[in-house]
């Protein structure tokens, strides 16, 4: 029932059906159809940890770990690793994202907010080590026509001390 | 001297050679076990890392009375701090009574530090102002009479905010170890009306699998950039053909030669730097027009011209400082032979515009760190060189000559300009990549080690 309030039911199928798609695409190097789950305007967003305790809050004043405040940054990051002249990528890490702890709530007529929380295993042939990165998830979907759109993910790494490269697949 | 030091002093006069420096008879070699033997890792970190100048942050980072940020030097935790008194210290971070760290914090803002394991309290000046239960602790009578206050480092010295500190008191004064690097900090301090510069929020630590020197070596490296970087310099050409006049691009003055070079200094420390036509990236200062103006009036010229050009300075032993898109201070701190930490600031000067900070920052996250699109395939190429380095019985490698047929000694017109008087220079094409201003850090790096082994240097 378009432009009506949906079920909280079908608000959290929504949500998990759309940050589990996100996962599987990413861990299937599919980045063609992951990034077109996003906005064009849409905002990408981990932010660093000042201390014991807090993460950057402003991205404008404080430098974060990874922002895009468009779709543009992240199909940048996908040419690069597809044009294989980075080495970060030849071989690329091989990936499992887990996902679980979803909440989701209607946020307005048209959006929903969910909170998940992450772990994703890095193995990486090049040198015959895997690490695992692990944190919380803040998606923002939009309605757009039939289909939802990520409008904005926040992604909070617990685990900020990277092992020498962090990119969007390994998160 | 006993058995013991003797052996050490001879195992130290051993891994001093494996730099085999011969300018007379343009040789220069690096044995590829530096990168790999247990052995001169030890020797590094107590002999260099431990026994000269530091860098450990900025005294902006300690604003406050009472503000502190630990950090190491080597393997030493250390605490800097400053006073109620407002005086910065900095000290061994490890309680008197039985070596707990002190203060297990990154960064923040106490009156007094408690020790967590028996209540052994330090206030900001480093005095201990508690022994618990002294009084029933039937301590022998010379206990009273002991200092029980944090160790101070040997020396701690400031260059215009910039806070260093050794752990041995047999080095010079900072100003003299620092000699003409501080016309290269001043590069960057004077982008600020006010003289300061600041960390902003958010620093990144991250680790790569492979030698401190592959960061140290690569700092000081513009031979790779146009293959190690292919992928980002085609981020970049694609953005700079739609790129706006507020993405900051500035030109050389009419007349400047292209081309790329060095200036390498005593105590370790060099800088490369380039001067460019066609940009790949604009600079903050160079998107306000009118504050750029500014700065131009107040340092010159000149001088203002170099702050457009990207240089890239490395204090040995642990401090790169680039100012290029952005500035980024990075430190390392070698964990293992095979095992580096880096902790990387982005550094910005007080007073810029708020659209200059923001596209300072952007342009920091593209370019640096695990996360961004340049620094991560460095990280790579360290690990990949760290691999082959394993090829201990291969012959030495054949990456420090670049350069070494035209080195300059003595006077230069670029050097002329900035009133420095470096102990060698290179200048030559925008492809040239030279590789002789790797030798001073590993000049220092031998001097330091044979310093060690009793040899007069």
């Amino acid at each position: 029932m378009v432009g009506s309030a949906i079920e909280q039911a079908d608000v959290h199928a929504v949500a998990a059906a759309t940050i589990y798609r996100e996962a599987r695409l990413l861990d299937t190097g599919e980045w063609a159809d992951w990034v077109a789950m996003y906005s064009e305007d849409a905002v990408y967003w981990v932010p660093a940890w000042l201390d014991e305790y807090t993460t950057t809050n402003d991205p404008n004043t404080q430098v974060s770990l990874l922002y895009h405040d468009a779709r543009r940054g992240l199909e940048e990051r996908i040419a690069r690793i597809e044009s294989r002249k980075s080495i970060t990528a030849l071989p690329l890490p091989r990936t499992v994202h887990q996902i679980s702890n979803l909440e989701a709530s209607e946020t307005g007529p048209d959006e929903i907010i969910c909170h998940s929380v992450f772990s994703v295993h890095v193995d990486d042939p090049r040198v015959a080590k895997e690490h695992l990165r692990h944190g919380r998830y803040q998606h923002t979907l939009r309605r757009d026509g039939d289909t939802w759109k990520i409008a904005r993910k926040v992604i909070t790494l617990v685990n900020d001390r990277v092992p020498t490269v962090l990119d969007f697949y390994s998160i | 001297m006993n058995a013991a030091s003797q052996n050490h002093a001879a195992r130290l006069r051993e891994i001093s050679r494996l730099i085999d420096d011969r300018p007379s008879e343009r040789i220069f070699e690096v044995d590829r076990r530096i990168f790999t033997d247990p052995d001169v890792f030890d020797a590094e970190l107590r002999h260099i890392f431990e026994a000269t100048w530091n860098f450990i942050g900025l005294e902006s980072q300690v604003a406050r009375p009472n503000d502190f940020v630990t950090t190491h030097i080597g393997r030493h935790p250390i605490l800097v701090m400053r006073s109620a008194e407002g005086k910065v210290g900095a000290f061994l971070n490890t309680c008197r009574h039985r070596g707990t760290i002190v203060c297990p914090f990154k960064q923040g803002r106490q009156k007094f530090h408690v020790c967590r394991y028996h209540g052994w309290a330090y206030d900001s000046s480093g005095r201990n102002i508690s022994v618990t239960e002294e009084a029933s602790g039937q301590y022998p009578p010379s206990f009273s009479n002991q200092n029980h206050n944090l160790l101070p480092v040997a020396r701690l010295g400031s260059y215009r905010g910039f806070l260093f500190a050794s752990l041995s008191a047999d080095v010079p004064q900072l100003e003299e170890f620092l000699g003409d690097t501080r016309a290269f900090l001043d590069l960057i301090i004077d982008q600020s009306d006010s003289g300061e510069v600041e960390f902003v929020p958010g620093a990144s630590t991250y680790t790569f699998d492979a030698n401190w020197k592959l960061q140290f070596e690569n700092g000081l490296d513009y031979y790779h950039f146009a293959t190690t970087h292919s992928s980002y310099v085609d981020i970049l050409r694609k953005r700079n053909a739609t790129a706006g006049p507020d993405a900051g691009f500035t030109a050389e003055p009419e007349g400047e030669q292209e081309g790329q070079g060095s200036f390498s200094f005593d105590h370790g420390h060099a800088v490369n730097w380039s001067i460019k036509r066609t940009q790949l990236y604009g600079r903050p200062l160079g998107m306000d027009p009118a504050r750029l103006d500014a700065v131009r009036q107040r340092v010159g010229s000149t001088r203002a011209k170099w702050m457009l050009r990207q240089r890239n300075l490395t204090i040995f032993p642990n401090l790169q400082v680039i100012d290029i898109l952005s500035a980024q201070v990075r430190t390392w701190r070698p964990l293992a032979p095979d095992k580096t930490e880096m902790v990387s600031h982005c550094l910005a000067p007080v007073g810029e515009s708020a659209a200059a900070r923001t596209m300072r920052i952007r342009n920091y996250e593209d370019f640096f760190n695990a996360s961004g699109l340049a620094s991560s395939d460095d990280n790579v190429m360290y690990e990949f060189c760290q691999t082959g380095y394993e090829a201990t019985t291969a012959a030495p490698t054949q990456g420090y000559l670049r350069g070494v047929a035209d080195v300059g000694h003595g006077e230069s017109a670029h050097a002329r300009e900035l009133g420095v008087t470096p102990s060698e220079w290179s200048f030559g094409l925008p492809s040239f990549g030279g590789e002789t201003n790797f030798h001073p850090g590993y000049r220092e790096w031998r001097r330091l080690l044979q310093r060690a082994a009793g040899e007069t240097v």
